[in-house]
Parts: structure tokens; C-alpha cells; sequence
């Protein structure tokens, strides 16, 4: 089956060959750039183990991905020799970097990128560019000139992950990719931290095949910001429960939504892929179309139900969510939403509320 | 032929249920034991009280559904069911016209809506803390020295209330103890005990709205007071039934004798 590296060896064995290595949060960045400048971006999202730290520095109602990720950075991790970035992602993500910059202090860099949001225009599209360019000359300054060979060529291998991306997930939808929940999104994950290569050879030896494998599970389409935790993942496995679709920050929303042309000029490359990524609760974007993005894909996998899998105080996600819930349920789709903190295994009443969802589908299979 | 009989088990928190039930659906037995530390022991003792009270073996049985947070653990079990399908069905068998299913149990709560048929449209279930549930009522009954009966009595509507602003056990605690240092009357934290319940309830089926007839199951609806309040709440009657705390088992019995019909 698949051999994917696990996270920590992999990136310990980069850093120790001397791989500059920085250290990601969530969620939209141009990767493309930092592998052009030799730098290998390990995302931050669940980091595991206890919070002992970071709830110092945070108030009661932070989202877990923040709190996991300052108590990964206060612990000054060696891996992490290129510094941190923080995309603007939600106004916790933008404090923390405040925080880790000017109150915690860490010896490393701390970098920023301001993602428009809202309605996207022409002048959204000319600040993205602008904010690319800003963001290549603070690198040069650390990292000496950009070399704009490396860069077309990491756009081309960018280009080359998100079709094959893009390719698998359309199998997904339609029974063609012999994967387990659980192997999906491990196989998803795996590009958080591999090197560009070694994550596009890994996508490459799966094979699709031309005809749909037969499939009698109920199919469910999950949205959130990360995939349930892999005990839950296991756990729809078992029920026989398969999700087919993902509206996920960490999954299908850092994906064009169509195959784009290679890469001519890379700056006006990247600029055309950041608006082509689907609608997204951090974008701020209109609900309308992320309800008519979500109803499409729906369809296109004809999933019958959607599990919203929120982490918990996630503001973004929330603000959209009980919306997002109303609209999908007045069209008759069962919904399931259900808390989560990223650790800790599956309790009694995750398990009853997966069941009783799979047991709502199959007995509307079954009439 | 002997006719065929059907069981149904919900290994609940705190108490284990049992239905026994002929082909016809008629009810032959009903037990409700205690569930103590060991939820798949309960299951044997309640299946052997059942037995024995109407006399028969284990072979005469021709299926067993369990139901409840130990269903998993239930060794005579022949198929399991969450119970969240189980008061659905059980709630539609005792009150036909059923839209909304409340259960109340003692560390769960939640609503179901059903179709005409008992089967489930939507439902929401409490988070992973004891608000809301039978056992926070169990916690302020211990430190009121009341009993369960007592924590149930009916009350005055038009009563003054103590405010207890907390939904969730500990802080809700905390407040009961200040209360009673203050020399609050015990029945007006009562009636505000229960309120925070129904409020923690009134939230719950907010989120996922109220069709047709309401039926409260579980063991809460045995509080008289609190069944008062949720009418209020709501406006409209509830229906409770006599023994609320059988109906995931009396589900769980219909679902086995269905699958068994069906093949
Ligand atoms: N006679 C009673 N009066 C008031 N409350 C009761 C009574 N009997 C049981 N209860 C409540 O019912 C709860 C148990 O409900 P039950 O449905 O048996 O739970 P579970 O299914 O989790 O075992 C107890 O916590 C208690 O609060
Ligand atoms: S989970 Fe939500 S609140 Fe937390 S960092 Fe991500 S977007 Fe921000």
C-alpha cells in the first residue's frame, strides 16, 4: 500500500541534511515561492502531545489550532530553522503572530502574508500580486535574490501536484480510487510537509482505474477545517460509512477548482491559482456562492449526508456554519455537526452521533 | 408454530432496560435494573429476569437488538442500534402522531425528529458534559439531601424561582451551595434547578425545530416539575408515558422484530 514517511523523521532527517525548513500555519500561502528559494514549508495545524504553555498566553476561548500551534513554537524546535509564517487566515491567527513577534520573541524570523478577502475584483487580483512581490523581496533579504528559473520550475511542480490532486479527488467522488477513508486524508495530509517531489511521486503511484469500483457505502461529504481525527476516520471505515467528498481548509479549499494552463509567468500563475481556489469561510467570501459551491459538490459525488466537522471557537467557520447548516437542510440533505478539539480519542457520543447518522442514511437507502 | 419473541436491551448510564416483545408487538415483559459498573452484567441479569418471569428460555428467542452507550458490550445481542434510532421508534409505537422525540437520560439528551413512520429525520444529541442530563439533577439532589422523587415535585409556576444562570454541573453546583447559605427555600432552587434544564433542553430544540406531537422519554420525564416547565417552554402538551425510561428498549425490541420479518 502506500509508504508515506512519518512527519517528525521526515523532517528531522531534512534539517539534519541541512534543509531550511519553515514552519506554516494555516492556511493559503504561495508554497511555490518558499520552494523557490530552497525552503521547505512544514505546516503547523495539530500538533501533538498536552498544552502545557500556551494557555498562558491565550484567553479560555481560542480555537485549538492556535493553542497547539504556540505550544509547538514555544517549544523552540530545532527543525524549525527558517522561521515562521503566518498567512492571514482569522484574527487568532493574526494575534498569535503579533504575540510570537513582538511579546514571546522566538530566535528565528516571523513572517506574514495578507490574503485578501471578500468579494475578489481586479483590484483584489493586482493587491495579490502586489503582496507576492512584498513578500519575495522580505525573503531576499534573508535569503539573498530570487532565482527566477527555480521559480517557473516550482511552479511547474505545483501545477503538476494540484492537477494530480484535483485528478484523485474527482476518482474519489466517483468510486475509482481504492483508498480508506483513513489512507485519503493521510495521503492529503502528506503534502503539509514533504518536499514538493516526494509528495508528487507518492500521488503519482496510485493508481485510478478507468471504472468505478463498486461502492454500497453510504457516502458523506465532510467540511471544516481539518479532516476528522484518524480514530473517527477509522471509525466511518468501519460503519462502512464513506466520505466521498471534502470541503476541507486543509483538503479540497487549497486546490484549484479546474485544471489550470502550465505555468507561463509564475507571479501571474500563482495570482490565477490563489482565485481559483474554492469559496472558503477565511476568505470572507460571499455565502451565497460557498452554499452553491457546496450544493454542486453534493451533487457531483452524490454524497448523502454532510458531517461539518468544526473545531472548536473556530470563528470563521462558525460565523458561516449555522447558515451553511439551514440552506443544506432545506434542501432535504441530513446534516451532522460535531465539535471537535483535534486530540484525544472518539467518546461515546461521537460514536452514537456517527452511528446515528449512518443508520439515518442507510434506512433512507433502503425506501 | 410458538410464536416468535423479540427483545430489545438499552445499557444506559445508569439504568439497563429490557422489552420483551411477541410477533404481534405486544409487550410481554419489561425489566429495568440498575446498570452499575458492569453494563454487559446488567444486560445478562435483566435478560434472565425477563426470562424467568415469563418462563422461558434463551432458544425461544429470535432476536435481540441492543441499544444504549453499552450496546457494543451486550454478548446475547444479535444486531445493535444507536439509541438515538431506538426512542424514535419506541416513541412512535407509544404515541403515533409523534414528530419530536425529547430523551432526557442520565449523562445524554436529545432530539429527534421523526417521520410519520418512527423513522428518523434530524436529531442533535448534548455535548460531552453531564448539562442538561439526569445526572446533573442527581448532583444537586445529593447536595439538597433531597431524593429524585422529591427534586420532581410539581411546582407552582407562578413561584418564585432561584436563579441559577449556570447550565453546567460544576458552576451550577457552586451556586446551589451559595444559595443554600443564603437560606434560600430548597423548592425555589428546585424549580430553578429545573429550569436550567429546560433551557439547556429549549436550546437544543431550537437548533433543530419542533414538528408534530412532543414525546419526552427517558428517565427525566419522570420529574414532574420539570415535565410542567418544558410544557410551558414549548406550549404545548408533551406526551410522557408511563414508563419513559423503557422506551430505547421497547425501540430496540421493534427494530429487532422488524429486521427479523424483513430477513
Ligand atoms: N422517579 C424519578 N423521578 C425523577 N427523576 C428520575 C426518576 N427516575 C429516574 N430519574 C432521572 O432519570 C435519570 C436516568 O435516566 P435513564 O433514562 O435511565 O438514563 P440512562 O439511559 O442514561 O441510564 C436519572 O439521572 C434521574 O435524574
Ligand atoms: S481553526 Fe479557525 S480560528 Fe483556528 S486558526 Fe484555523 S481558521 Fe483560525
Amino acid at each position: 500500500m502506500m509508504n508515506i514517511p512519518n512527519r517528525k523523521e521526515y523532517l528531522q532527517q531534512q534539517s539534519q541534511s541541512g534543509q531550511q525548513i519553515m514552519g506554516v500555519l494555516p492556511a493559503l500561502y504561495p508554497r511555490e515561492m518558499l520552494w523557490a528559494f530552497d525552503i521547505l514549508p512544514a505546516e503547523i495545524w495539530d500538533p501533538p502531545g498536552d498544552i502545557l504553555h500556551a494557555n498562558a498566553h491565550l484567553q479560555a476561548t481560542i480555537c485549538p489550532v492556535v493553542k497547539r500551534s504556540l505550544e509547538f513554537i514555544l517549544k523552540e524546535p530545532d527543525i524549525i530553522n527558517a522561521g515562521y509564517l503566518f498567512p492571514h487566515t482569522c484574527d487568532s491567527l493574526q494575534n498569535l503572530a503579533t504575540q510570537v513577534k513582538d511579546l514571546i520573541g522566538v530566535p528565528v524570523p516571523v513572517y506574514s502574508f495578507y490574503n485578501p478577502k471578500g468579494e475578489f475584483n481586479r483590484t483584489t487580483r493586482q493587491y495579490y500580486t502586489d503582496i507576492l512581490g512584498d513578500f519575495q523581496t522580505i525573503l531576499e533579504q534573508q535569503h539573498g535574490s530570487l532565482d527566477r528559473k527555480k521559480l517557473s520550475t516550482a511552479c511547474k511542480l505545483g501545477h503538476k501536484i494540484d492537477s494530480r490532486r484535483l485528478e484523485l479527488q474527482n476518482a474519489r467522488m466517483t468510486d475509482r480510487l481504492p483508498l480508506s477513508n483513513s489512507e485519503y486524508f493521510q495521503l492529503i495530509r502528506a503534502g503539509e510537509y514533504l518536499q514538493p517531489e516526494d509528495y508528487l511521486k507518492l500521488l503519482d503511484a496510485i493508481s485510478i482505474p478507468d471504472e468505478p469500483i463498486p461502492n454500497d457505502k453510504a457516502r458523506i461529504m465532510v467540511s471544516g477545517i481539518l479532516p476528522p481525527h484518524p480514530d473517527m476516520l477509522e471509525y466511518f471505515d468501519d460503519l462502512h460509512l464513506s466520505l466521498v467528498a471534502d470541503d476541507l481548509l486543509a483538503g479540497s479549499r487549497r486546490i484549484p477548482r479546474i485544471k489550470l494552463d502550465p505555468p507561463q509567468d509564475p507571479m501571474e500563475y500563482l495570482t490565477e491559482r490563489f482565485f481559483l481556489l474554492p469559496p472558503c469561510s477565511t476568505k470572507a467570501g460571499s455565502l451565497d456562492e460557498r452554499f452553491r459551491y457546496l450544493n454542486k459538490r453534493i451533487g457531483n459525488s452524490q454524497a448523502q449526508g454532510v458531517l461539518f466537522n468544526i473545531v472548536k471557537f473556530c470563528e470563521p467557520e462558525l460565523f458561516d456554519h449555522h447558515l451553511m447548516v439551514k440552506a443544506l437542510k432545506d434542501t432535504g440533505i441530513p446534516v451532522l455537526s460535531m465539535d471537535t478539539e483535534l486530540q484525544g480519542g472518539l467518546s461515546g457520543q461521537d460514536k452514537t452521533r456517527i452511528e446515528a447518522l449512518g443508520e439515518l442514511l442507510r434506512d433512507r437507502m433502503v425506501s | 408454530m410458538p410464536p416468535r419473541l423479540f427483545v430489545g436491551v438499552d445499557v444506559g448510564s445508569l439504568s439497563t432496560d429490557l422489552v420483551l416483545l411477541n410477533d404481534q408487538g405486544k409487550v410481554l415483559s419489561e425489566i429495568i435494573i440498575a446498570t452499575g459498573v458492569n453494563g454487559a452484567e446488567a444486560a445478562e441479569i435483566a435478560f434472565d429476569e425477563a426470562l424467568s418471569e415469563t418462563e422461558l428460555t434463551r432458544g425461544d428467542i429470535s432476536a435481540v437488538t441492543a441499544t444504549g452507550y453499552g450496546r457494543a458490550s451486550v454478548a446475547f445481542a444479535t444486531g445493535k442500534t444507536t439509541e438515538i434510532s431506538c426512542h424514535g421508534v419506541g416513541a412512535h409505537q407509544l404515541f403515533p402522531n409523534t414528530g419530536t422525540v425529547i430523551d432526557i437520560g442520565g449523562q445524554d439528551s436529545k432530539v429527534i425528529q421523526i417521520d410519520a413512520r418512527g423513522r428518523m429525520l434530524d436529531f442533535t444529541m448534548n455535548d460531552k458534559c453531564a448539562a442538561g442530563t439526569g445526572r446533573f439533577l442527581e448532583v444537586m439532589a445529593d447536595r439538597l439531601e433531597l431524593d429524585l422523587g422529591e427534586l420532581s415535585n410539581p411546582l407552582n409556576l407562578e413561584g418564585e424561582t432561584a436563579p441559577i444562570s449556570s447550565t453546567c454541573t460544576v458552576f451550577a453546583e457552586s451556586e446551589v451551595i451559595s444559595l443554600l447559605a443564603k437560606h434560600t427555600p430548597r423548592e425555589q432552587i428546585v424549580n430553578g434547578l429545573q429550569r436550567s434544564i429546560v433551557n439547556r433542553i429549549w436550546s437544543m430544540v431550537t437548533s433543530i425545530g419542533v414538528q408534530g406531537e412532543v414525546t419526552l422519554t427517558g428517565g427525566v420525564a419522570n420529574n414532574k416539575g420539570l415535565v410542567l416547565l418544558l410544557e410551558a417552554q414549548l406550549g404545548r402538551p408533551v406526551n410522557v408515558p408511563d414508563n419513559p425510561q423503557i422506551v430505547g428498549a421497547l425501540g430496540a425490541a421493534h427494530i429487532a422484530l422488524k429486521g427479523y420479518s424483513q430477513g
